[in-house]
């Protein structure tokens, strides 16, 4: 072989080796980028689902790109292996030959995810729904709304209404948070839901007649009752037994851990006047040192550990749901296992809970001690674990007590008080037998429902304002100021009225309260503690 | 009529202007005017622009568990000109890794390597593992996420190695697992034990070459030129200067536009999805995935062994069979080889 010919094999080697090195490095530095979070994964469509992602690439692109940057995606978890559906489920449909579902429940999730469903199904956000037979939905549902149709008064400009929807309150707001019951639209003119296909254990619906009168569209697909889909409240009730909604809090097509342990994730629902839980966090030095300090959380991580990937500070997640390095990082999703009241109802409950996870309100030790399997304590300790990863315990049983004797006092001097003075109008017949109807039910509404749980769960989560101004101020304003006079007034209405003895026995119960040693400085007046402050306040600022 | 600053020189230095120009300026063959024939002395000038940016990470590194990541951080986001720095050095060793590789086969299929040569082929192959050597343990010290389960992965591999592996191990982790002691050992390989040994090899490699001089190449054109060699000084240090400008220039641009970035942190608990090492080792860890542990790691052995052995295996073939021109076509198979297992490990996902 001639040196020219050599020289030519080498320039042909060197040049392809070249090429090919510039290729690789290409790939190289995309590698890279994507792990150094500058780039999106790549992602390899799985075969089942190539159709899907092909179509809703120029249909709904902002699904597959949500989608694309999903561990599903990474992992090779397409589109069909969640919404995929068996041929006896209620809304299985055919769509461009996949027979598809469109509401991926809980039960979906757990063929992979089995353990994160069960503990959810276990949870109280899993019981979300329940609030379609409470005082809350009746505000939605009546007061604020009306019969599920009637007539418009006046015809509305520009639109052509013909009647107005008396729940639309309930379905926009309640059940966006709580959750709704998923329903179709029937070919009666009614809805088909759970209640009416009575699933079974597996999930598949057992009232065959329900199912039968199941509306579809001319394709077979059925159609959804528009006030109960779309939606991704976590106690949704859906159509094949399973309670819940995953996406509630891992928001689909991405279901990104990252935004899962974010604050602002559950600040979709835990805010507002009657339980700004996000506002609170924000307020206390937790959610302080989070703002300051999120870059540096790690929240990217695999497993997200307490102690292990991120110490700076703690969300929601943390406290509440995440794994941390004393209990070797196991996450649990069932958020009441680590919370040790519940400042939900008008008097707050020690978390001593049954077999079924329900609150044991049993007075009778003995009682207790037979219902109660997983005690408030234990719950407490668990918490205390998570505390433990920044502070000494001696740190976290003093905060426990603070928070105790504000939930106490809370307790005994407004949110007992309250319930039997409102308690005693009722059932000495002073109040009608509906709710809402009576300022006095407002006024007892505002105290323990907004503003007696702003005061608990600001103390429960270190916010100093949301207890105190946000919190008893308002509380207190709201009893002495509002509910005492307004039932005073009813009583001495009823009094005037020919009712003398309902009147006697219900103003028995108020003077009983008032004249109890915490309420004497309203009934007896206090002048010694003003003049020292008048005094204070002079020596302080001179007037 | 004598300088006195060139006395006063020649007065503390006694070396004749004469011996100064014959280490300078040897005369070698016309074919070193071609650029290709400068691929030795690009290595050389990559390993100056390594040892350099080298030195001044090292003033920002901290090679301890606790402290590597945030220093490389650091050096990545907040030293100055530490990015650029990183990001030179960083592509410096691709560049030299691929320098060493290409100017290997040029002295292959120029048969560069045959008597009496042998001692520098085997120099050479020395060098080239001891540059995929500085680069392996270089990626370590980065201590991110895949350097920190690349080294895992490779300390794993050389401890499967029959004999000698479980000391190899050792001696690359400092005991049986990656431990407090593996990343400052990694350092004091990479910044110190490999540097020196480099650039020991480089002056053997250099003085070999000038004592035997470098192999003479006549290609059709050189013919008809006058003299058969040119002078070294300044005619193919210009050469050498002006690829060495170039490739400044190509790093300086590689540095700005595809920075080296940071990956997670190393999470000795969590193993990642994809493991890769450097591209460099793609072609390795694609022959590991092709065959069982042991039968890759052994036939890695005997390739490796025939690549330094070559010049007597080829000059064997050559004495005892027909095929004089072996060495071409299997440096063309090897070569394509490389190229296919390193695009195929690159391509794939794991």
């Amino acid at each position: 072989m001639s040196l020219e010919q050599k020289r030519w094999i080498i320039a042909a080697l060197g040049f392809l080796f070249l090429l090919s090195l510039v290729y690789v490095q290409r790939l190289e530095v995309a590698r890279k980028h994507e792990e150094a979070g500058l780039a999106a994964h790549a992602v390899a469509v799985p075969a089942n689902s190539k159709a899907c992602v092909d179509c809703h690439r120029q249909n709904t692109p902002g699904i597959v790109d949500h989608w694309r940057g999903s561990r599903h995606a990474r992992a090779g978890v397409g589109c069909v292996e969640c919404h995929q559906a068996a041929a006896d489920d209620v809304d299985a449909f055919t769509h461009e030959g996949v027979l598809i579902a469109t509401v991926v429940t809980p039960r979906d999730c757990s063929r992979c995810h089995l353990v994160e469903a069960q503990e959810f199904q276990a949870s109280h956000h899993a019981a979300a729904g329940n609030i379609l037979a409470s005082l809350d939905n009746f505000l939605a549902e009546t007061v604020e709304g009306g019969p599920p149709a009637f007539d418009p008064h006046s015809p509305t400009p520009g639109k052509a209404v013909d009647a107005v929807n008396g729940h639309a309150s309930a379905f926009v707001g309640c059940q966006q948070c709580h959750g709704s019951k998923v329903a179709f639209l029937a070919t009666d003119g009614g809805r088909v839901s759970v209640d009416e296909l009575e699933p079974d254990a597996a999930g598949k619906p057992t009232n065959l007649a329900a199912v039968g009168r199941i509306l579809k569209d001319q394709n077979g697909k059925p159609l959804f009752h528009s006030g109960t889909w779309p939606n991704t409240g976590i106690g949704r009730l859906n159509l094949d037994g399973s309670r819940g909604s995953c996406s509630a809090c891992h928001s689909r097509h991405d279901f990104s851990p990252r935004r899962a342990r974010q604050p602002e994730n559950c600040g979709k629902c835990h805010l507002g006047p009657d339980h700004p839980q996000k506002e609170i966090y924000e307020e206390s030095k937790h959610g302080v040192a989070y703002r300051d300090l999120r870059d540096a959380m790690n929240l990217e991580a695999k497993e997200w550990v307490l102690g292990v990937d991120y110490t700076q500070a703690p969300t929601c997640a943390t406290c509440h749901m995440s794994g941390h390095r004393k209990n070797d990082g196991k996450v649990t999703h069932d958020p009441g296992i680590r919370i040790s009241w519940t400042n939900r109802p008008p008097v707050s409950l020690v978390m001593d809970t049954d077999v079924n996870g329900r609150i044991v309100t049993a007075a009778d030790p003995e009682e207790r001690a037979r219902l109660v399997v997983s005690t408030a304590e234990e719950k407490r300790e668990r918490m205390k674990q998570v505390c433990s990863h920044c502070h000494t315990p001696s740190y976290v049983n003093a905060f426990y007590q603070q928070y105790d004797e504000l939930v106490i006092l809370y307790n005994e001097k407004f949110g007992k008080p309250g319930q039997a003075i409102v308690g005693a109008l009722t059932e000495n017949g002073l109040l009608t037998p509906t709710q809402f109807d009576e300022e006095i039910e407002w006024t007892w509404f505002y105290l323990w429902h907004h503003e007696g749980r702003r005061a608990r769960h600001g103390a429960s989560m270190m916010a100093p304002d949301y207890t105190h101004w946000h919190g008893m101020f308002e509380v207190a304003e709201r009893f002495y100021v509002q509910l005492v006079p307004q039932a005073r007034e009813i009583l001495a209405e009823a009094a005037e009225h020919g009712r003398g003895a309902a009147a006697r026995a219900a103003g028995a119960v108020l003077d009983e309260i008032l004249a109890r040693p915490e309420h004497a400085w309203f009934v007896e007046g206090a002048e010694d503690k003003t003049e020292a402050i008048r005094k204070a306040m002079e020596e302080r600022y001179g007037q | 009529m004598a300088n006195p600053l060139v006395n006063w020189f020649h007065e503390r230095l006694p070396l004749a202007d004469v011996d100064l120009r014959e280490l300078t300026n040897e005369p070698v063959p016309n074919h070193l005017k071609r650029w290709w024939f400068a691929l030795g002395g690009t290595p050389a000038y990559l390993f100056v622009v390594q040892a350099l940016t080298g030195v001044m990470l090292a003033v920002y590194y901290q090679p301890s568990a606790q402290t590597a990541y945030e220093s490389v951080r650091y050096i990545t986001e907040e030293a100055a000109y530490g990015w650029y720095l990183r990001s030179l050095h960083k592509w410096g060793a691709t560049f030299m890794v691929a320098a060493v590789i290409l100017h290997q086969m040029r002295v292959y299929f120029t048969g560069a390597y045959r008597k009496p040569r042998e001692i520098n082929w085997l120099v050479g192959m020395t060098i080239l593992t001891c540059t995929l050597m500085l680069g392996f343990t270089g990626y370590c010290l980065v201590y991110e996420q895949l350097s920190y389960w690349g080294a895992a992965v490779g300390a794993n591999i050389a401890g499967s190695v029959p004999v000698v592996g479980d000391f190899t191990k050792q001696l690359l982790l400092g005991g049986e697992d990656y431990n407090e002691r593996t990343l400052p050992r990694f350092y004091v390989i990479h910044a110190a034990a490999l540097p020196i040994a480099l650039a020991l090899l480089v002056a053997i490699h250099i003085a070999v070459v000038r004592l035997q001089g470098v192999t003479e190449t006549t290609f059709k054109d050189d013919a008809k030129r006058e003299s058969k060699t040119f002078n070294f000084f300044p005619d193919h240090l210009m050469t050498e200067v002006m690829i060495g400008l170039v490739l400044m220039v190509i790093l300086t641009a590689l540095a700005s536009i595809v920075p080296a970035t940071l990956g997670p942190p190393a999470d000795p608990l969590t193993t990642p999805e994809v493991i890769k090492p450097e591209w460099f080792f793609y072609v390795a860890f694609r022959w590991l995935k092709l065959f069982s542990a042991q039968a890759a790691i052994l036939s890695m052995g005997f390739i490796v062994f025939t690549m330094f052995a070559w010049p007597w295996i080829d000059a064997w073939i050559r004495r005892r069979t027909r095929f004089s021109e072996a060495s071409v076509w299997i440096g063309i198979a090897g070569v394509l080889a490389i190229i296919a297992l390193t695009v195929w490990e690159a391509v794939v996902a794991h």
